[in-house]
């Protein structure tokens, strides 16, 4: 035994060594999700509000990061201790900060990247009227305690998380005898995200003119669909880390040192995530096109990220086919999901963040169980494919609920909070002129909206985007351009 | 100084038939010109778009505007060259107006009347 254990230890640092690597490159990874829901939210937004929803992203990631460090990550692990059966340790909640370990501050940041992916959804739900003090109070509460509460409940052993041997599980895993499933987040990050933005679009209101006196909805289109397409590819990219990444072990050690290569179990976590995806953008281009008659790029876009989201809870524990189902179904839902938010909910959710990450979060979570896969279930289509079970159902039906009321009441009273002291909203005027000049006083475009100095006055009448500026020159052919300017001049 | 008019030809054409246009002009004599991102509405029907399946329309069309003054070459020489270039047959092709122009001055040299034009 004695001969054995420097084997052991030195199989343990090399399997250390390359899972933690992988789990930094995710990390960097995850991080890239930023720019792209930067790109995404600008494109969806007038030329007057870009700045502005950048500075929010910007804040997110930047803001959320610190109040994540010196709050969010303990505060996680306290209500895990509190919701289980587990002793509450104060100390051990926050020795990432003065304990960590080797590893303990890799697995932070690892965190990190998932809690303020959450954070930054909101942004898209109340672009362009939301006062930006207001904003900066939710990303702080967002990241100090609503998603940490969430990832206490599921994944740092709280409430909803499995039964253990010596019955420290959570209190509802314990009662049903199964644990939550949500691999990567679809819920504790996406549907958290998704709720708190439909919660706060519903608070802050709809912008001006979105509604009319009837209340039908009116168009309030986008700058740049270029933009918010080329945001959904960055944002797909990023998600391969979100979801591939969660496989955090790649190389696992045995009892006996031996090493293992997990590749079977990476490799259904890339496929379903890829297949996904797919399915989710094929099936919001074929409703798009029932419902429009056309197929739409923004739907094509909102599909797949829908379709990532559906499946990110489920990417380890579905079939492949599964994997395709689910992805499809969360993308056929967004067109009817961002209907619903406008037409009978009257919310202005400028960037459809309940429909892409609320709703297909939720649906495809539940359905995890009736598509799973098991070592000793049938054989369908080439995987093993059985039924968790109505318990897991269950848990999956209950897990969602938690997750959703606390997400929607925790939003609801800060909502009410900043309204009584804040203020949710900018003024009548500055949402007229523009959230870039009323809250930060720039232009992000100061050529195309004509605020390009003192001398430049404004030039172009946007009206139907047609044409760009008059190419003043190159068109005149040779032969008649023998001195444009003095040509008219005449002989006599 | 001549006793010749000095006549301004304001023309609301089609974007992407400017470069017919300009070559027009030039071929008629008449090259100098000022030109104008302008939108506006006629007897070209409204377009309808739509952001996320909600249609919107669009009654005001991108034109751009033309302003071409001339004092020895007919003004009607002038307008039907523009007419003859900007022409495709379908509703918003534009308009062509015509417009006296009580006198013109030239900056550089100083020179005033159908001099300066």
């Amino acid at each position: 035994m004695l001969e054995l254990l420097p084997l052991q230890t030195e199989a343990q640092a090399i399997a250390d060594s390359i899972n933690y690597v992988w789990v930094l490159v995710v990390c960097f990874l995850i991080f890239f999700m930023q720019p792209g829901f930067a790109l995404l939210e600008a494109g969806q937004v007038r030329a007057k509000n870009v700045g502005n929803v950048l500075t929010k992203n910007m804040t997110d990631w930047a803001l959320g990061v610190l109040t994540y460090f010196i709050v969010g990550a303990g505060l996680a692990s306290i209500v895990g201790m509190l919701t289980s059966g587990a002793s509450l340790d104060v100390m051990a909640a926050f020795s990432y900060i003065g304990a960590p370990g080797s590893t303990g501050w890799i697995n932070w940041v690892f965190g990190a990247v998932f809690a303020m992916t959450a954070a930054t959804i909101v942004s898209g739900a109340v672009a362009e009227r939301m006062d930006f003090t207001a904003y900066v109070v939710f990303v702080v509460v967002l990241t100090a305690l609503i998603y940490p509460t969430v990832q206490g409940l599921t994944w740092a052993g709280g409430l909803l998380s499995g039964p253990t041997a010596d019955g420290t599980g959570g209190f509802i895993g314990e009662a049903l005898g199964v644990g939550y499933l949500d691999f990567a987040g679809a819920t504790v990050v996406h549907m958290v995200g998704g709720l708190a933005g439909l919660v706060a679009a519903k608070m802050v209101g709809p912008r001006k003119g979105r509604f009319d006196e009837n209340g039908d909805s009116q168009p309030i289109p986008g700058h740049s669909m270029l933009l918010a397409v080329l945001g959904t590819l960055i944002l797909a990219f990023g998600w391969y880390g979100f979801n591939v990444g969660t496989q955090a072990t790649v190389l696992a050690v045995a009892e006996d040192g031996s090493l293992t290569f997990m590749g079977a179990a990476l490799g259904r976590v890339v496929l379903v995530t890829t297949l996904g995806m797919g399915a989710g953008a094929v099936a919001a281009m074929a409703v798009s096109t029932a419902w429009q008659g056309k197929p739409d790029p923004l739907w094509m876009a909102n599909g797949l990220l829908a379709g990532l989201v559906a499946v990110t809870g489920a990417v380890p524990h579905v079939t492949w086919w599964g994997g395709l189902l689910i992805g499809a179904i969360g993308g056929a839902l967004v067109l009817p999901a961002y209907r619903w938010t406008v037409d009978t909910l009257q919310i202005d959710d400028v960037c459809g963040v309940f429909a892409v990450h609320g709703a297909a979060g939720a649906v495809g979570t539940i359905l995890i169980p009736v598509f799973a896969t098991s070592g000793s279930g049938t054989a369908i289509l080439g995987d093993s494919w059985a039924f968790l079970g109505v318990d897991q159902l269950a848990m999956q039906i209950v897990g969602v609920a938690v997750i959703g009321i606390w997400t929607v009441l925790a939003t609801g009273v800060t909502g009410l909070v900043v309204d009584a002291t804040i203020g949710l909203r900018v003024s009548e005027e500055e949402e007229e002129a523009g959230l870039d000049a009323g809250e930060h006083g720039i232009s992000t475009y100061p050529e195309f909206v004509g605020d390009s100095g003192p001398e430049a006055s404004r030039r172009t009448v946007s009206a139907d985007g047609g044409s760009g500026p008059v190419q003043t020159d190159g068109g005149v052919e040779e032969a008649a351009s023998t001195d444009p300017v003095e040509g008219g001049e005449s002989d006599d | 100084m001549t006793d010749a008019d000095i006549e301004m030809v304001v023309a609301i054409i089609r974007p992407d038939r400017l470069t017919d246009v300009k070559r027009a002009l030039a071929e008629v004599g008449a090259p100098s010109l000022t030109v104008t991102d302008v939108s506006g509405r006629g007897s070209q029907p409204a377009k309808k778009s739509q952001w996320r399946g909600e249609e919107y329309v669009v009654d005001l069309h991108q034109k751009v505007k033309v302003e071409c003054v001339v004092a020895d070459i007919p003004a009607e020489d002038v307008a039907e060259a523009i007419a003859d270039a900007a022409h495709t047959g379908e509703k918003g092709d534009g308009k062509i107006f015509v417009l006296p122009v009580a006198d013109a001055y030239q900056v550089r040299t100083g020179k005033t009347g159908p001099d300066a034009v």
